[in-house]
């Protein structure tokens, strides 16, 4: 085990699958990080120093800077994991999604189903998502609730640096096409991380990261500090809560979910997207078609609200989900009689 | 001119305030003749078939089958003989006023002064009318007018603040006290094992390893179910090492009151809450009666039981002290020339307490036939108003299960109920000095002190305890 920051074991992760596998390779806007500024390559390191080294140690010919067009990184890196590479691309920040959405959603999402199982499209996209940073409606979004509506993607919300380790490692050696969403806020998270060069974690399988009998709380990513957090304080009142990391959106955990809602009978669910048509309201009808017996309270859902995410900072601050908000929807889910 | 019926929820005793229609065996436009079978209406009591008493045409079906219980004296359907209008059947309904007890008819008017017979069991408020521009659901409005909910002080949870049913459900209720049950261990996961959450933390529950466990979860992962057929069976659990709590595992079954259940768990709190009750105890030798049971059971060839012969000596001693054998009305005593002793049975839909009516003029064998009838039928097909109505007193026997005494609850409007132990044997002391063991019962009345002073009840008791072990007196 080694404390790492979360960027760290996602650089660490890529170089040693780099290492370990010759098809891998990296593309995306400004990776080499310095290229062509007076430093020289490596002088910056990437704006989010998560391919810091990866040119000097494998050269151009795996670690390529691409411009600034996320329509050709997408389109590239289906077209490598078609031709039989393991490309990592790299979308700088999630909410340029928009403009490779027909290379993701119509292209790799579709490919092994269209070419009838003959073809695979292993491509890991990663994406810096998410708000907090006072960066404005167009650079603090997060994605990961339309992605998961699209079948043929798998989607990983990492949620600590261990997760991130496990989960990349997963995405890159998976079969199918990966979506792998980074928060922002959480690269300067520390923890410990496994050295094991093996150390996946499948995809589908929660962790449960807190345990109590009172509420269910299911968060992923960003969200699960927050979640446990709340759960933190309410233990001190002595109430318990479960707090289910999700880890992968798709796909779902649902066992995990329904069954320690069994147990509570009473569930909150914390997204940092608006509210509909996303994680929350899925998982809330989950539970409300599958465990509707087992529920003593309506499901509280602690979202943004319908908006674009808001530039001032008190506004940002209002908008996010956070855990004096958990905290207040679980006791609000308590209080029902 | 023919004339146009009502057919209104029938009062059966005086206990009945409502009823619900089961079923009905006829429909609009059908006609009938006397004697068919109009509908089943199921009371807290007993369920029963209501006859036509004349022929005619249902007009109109008010109370739909299998819906809310009706109080009684409710229109229920419209008859006539097939000759009237829809336009005179409207004019009927919107004149009909309910009367005091069953069948009201009307030549085409209401024929008894309007008097709401017996109120409904839920007597509500007023509305409310509630003004206010607030977006509200209709369903919302309607439960704020009914219960008088002041709106100002519900944020509405739907779109634009808009105050939603629910919102106002828990506007009502109020927030429920806290209730915890705390934390759970929290079970790490460990790389080697591929299990779900809820498995890992049964796992740790019950001290089972996983390794080497094959899951059937989703790609081969550990369920709760896998590690549940792990787990021994419930009563290995508890033994030395065994886990003391199991998250879960001890949720209750939900059972509704039934009809049964409701109504006696009504009758009983009131009971319990209305009447002042005082417990007397006595305890009576039961040799005599014992030897005289075996002998005249041989003689009249019956099969009286002990409860038959205390039911007769309890018939007796009320006689002999009518203040015991009253029912309490309002401001009012009512005292019987003759006992009507109502004896606890239980059934399978729960405590019935048929009456075996005018007990003290019974032979011993015809009273046992009786109790035995009445046992039969409540253990059967279930028992008839008429066999439940009324009873001056109760005799409740829990002595078969060796319940040594108990202190049971008056069923009013009765006065008395008496509690029946156990008939054991007891060491006393002999005329010698020395100790003999003869066969004891006790008992213990439950007396309403509104009606029955301690004197009348102990007086009762005292002549009970010698009818008991001199029965020789039940046959005068």
């Amino acid at each position: 085990m080694a404390k790492l920051m979360y960027r760290d074991a996602i650089r660490n992760t890529i170089f040693q699958e780099m290492q370990r596998d010759p098809r891998v390779v990296v593309l995306g806007e400004d990776v080499v990080g310095g290229m062509g500024t007076a430093g020289g390559p490596e002088a910056i390191g990437g704006i989010w120093s998560t391919s810091t080294g990866l040119y000097d140690a494998f050269g151009p010919d795996r670690v390529i800077d691409t411009p600034i067009s996320e329509s050709a990184i997408v389109g590239a890196a289906g077209g490598l994991a078609l031709a039989g590479k393991r490309p990592v691309a790299e979308i700088m920040f999630a909410d340029f999604i928009g403009v490779c959405m027909d290379q993701l959603w119509n292209q790799i999402a579709k490919f092994r189903y269209m070419f009838g199982g003959k073809s695979i499209c292993p491509a890991v996209i990663r994406m810096p998502c998410g708000a907090g940073y006072n960066a404005a409606a167009q650079h603090s979004q997060v994605i990961h609730q339309f992605v998961t509506n699209m079948p043929g993607l798998k989607v990983v919300m990492p949620s600590t640096p261990e997760d991130a380790c496990g989960l990349l490692r997963q995405a890159i050696r998976d079969d199918d096409p990966v979506i792998f969403l980074e928060h922002k806020f959480l690269y300067g998270m520390s923890g410990e991380v496994s050295d094991d060069p093996e150390f996946c974690i499948p995809f589908g399988h929660a962790r449960l990261a807190r345990a109590g009998l009172d509420a269910t709380i299911v968060a992923a990513g960003m969200m699960v500090g927050y979640a446990e957090a709340a759960a933190d304080e309410l233990a001190r009142d002595g109430i318990g809560c479960d707090v289910i990391d999700l880890r992968t959106t798709s796909p779902l955990d649902e066992e995990a979910i329904l069954d320690s809602v069994e147990v509570t009978g009473r569930l909150v669910v914390v997204d940092e997207a608006p509210p509909r048509c996303s994680l929350a309201t899925d998982i809330a009808a989950l539970v409300a078609s599958k465990a509707f017996a087992s529920l003593k309270a309506p499901t509280e859902m602690v979202t943004a609200p319908h908006t674009p995410v808001p530039f001032a900072r008190e506004l940002e601050s209002a908008y996010l989900p956070s855990p004096a908000k958990i905290v207040a929807a679980v006791r609000q889910t308590l209080s029902y009689r | 001119m023919s004339r146009i019926r009502a057919f209104t929820m029938p009062k059966w005793g005086i206990e009945m305030t409502e009823g619900t229609i089961a079923e009905w065996m006829v429909h609009e436009g059908d006609t009938f003749k006397r004697g068919d079978t109009l509908c089943l209406i199921e009371t807290a009591k007993i369920t029963n078939e209501v006859e036509a008493e004349y022929d005619a045409t249902v007009r109109r079906i008010l109370a739909p089958s299998g819906a809310e219980a009706e109080p009684v004296g409710a229109l229920l359907a419209i008859f006539d003989e097939g000759a009237h209008s829809d336009a005179e059947i409207d004019a009927f309904l919107a004149e009909f006023r309910p009367a005091e007890g069953g069948l009201a008819i009307g030549a085409g008017r209401a024929a008894a002064p309007a008097e709401p017979a017996v109120p409904s069991a839920e007597a509500r408020p007023a509305r409310t009318k509630i003004e206010t521009n607030r977006p509200i659901s209709p369903e919302a409005l309607r439960l704020a007018e009914e219960e008088g909910v002041d709106l100002s002080g519900i944020e509405g949870s739907g779109r634009g603040g808009r105050i939603t049913h629910q919102d106002v459900v828990r506007a009502v209720r109020g927030p429920a006290p806290l209730a915890t049950k705390g934390l759970a261990a929290l079970v790490a996961d460990d790389g080697a094992v591929f299990a779900s959450p809820l498995a890992r933390r049964i796992a740790a529950l019950h001290g089972l390893s996983l390794a080497g466990v094959k899951g059937t979860g989703a790609r081969g992962r550990i369920s709760k179910a896998d590690v549940l057929a792990l787990v021994p069976p419930s009563d290995a659990i508890g033994g030395i090492g065994a886990p003391a709590f199991m998250a879960g595992a001890n949720r209750p079954e939900i059972v509704p009151f039934d009809r049964i259940r409701k109504v006696v768990a009504q009758r009983l709190t009131q009971a319990k809450q209305d009447i002042p009750h005082f417990y007397l105890r006595i305890s009576a030798s039961a040799d005599a009666l014992l030897d005289m049971r075996k002998s005249a059971n041989l003689v009249l060839g019956c099969k009286a039981s002990l409860n038959d012969w205390i039911v007769k000596a309890s018939a007796v001693a009320l006689v002999r002290h009518p203040d015991v054998n009253v029912q309490v009305h309002g401001n009012e005593i009512h005292r019987f020339p003759h006992a009507d002793i109502a004896i606890a049975v239980a059934s399978p839909k729960g405590l019935v307490t048929p009456v075996i009516r005018q007990a003290d003029r019974m032979r011993i064998d015809q009273l046992a036939a009786e109790s035995r009838r009445l046992i039969e039928k409540a253990q059967g097909k279930g028992l008839s108003m008429d066999d439940m109505e009324g009873g001056t007193f109760s005799v409740s026997n829990l002595g078969m299960f060796g319940i040594e005494n108990f202190d049971a609850i008056i069923n009013p409007p009765q006065g008395a109920i008496l509690a029946v132990g156990a008939a054991q044997r007891q060491p006393v002391e002999s005329p010698s000095g020395g100790a003999t063991f003869e066969t004891r019962i006790s008992f213990t009345l439950s007396v309403d002190h509104r009606a029955i002073d301690g004197a009348a009840g102990a007086q009762f008791l005292q002549t009970l305890k010698f009818l008991i072990e001199q029965p020789e007196g039940l046959f005068a």
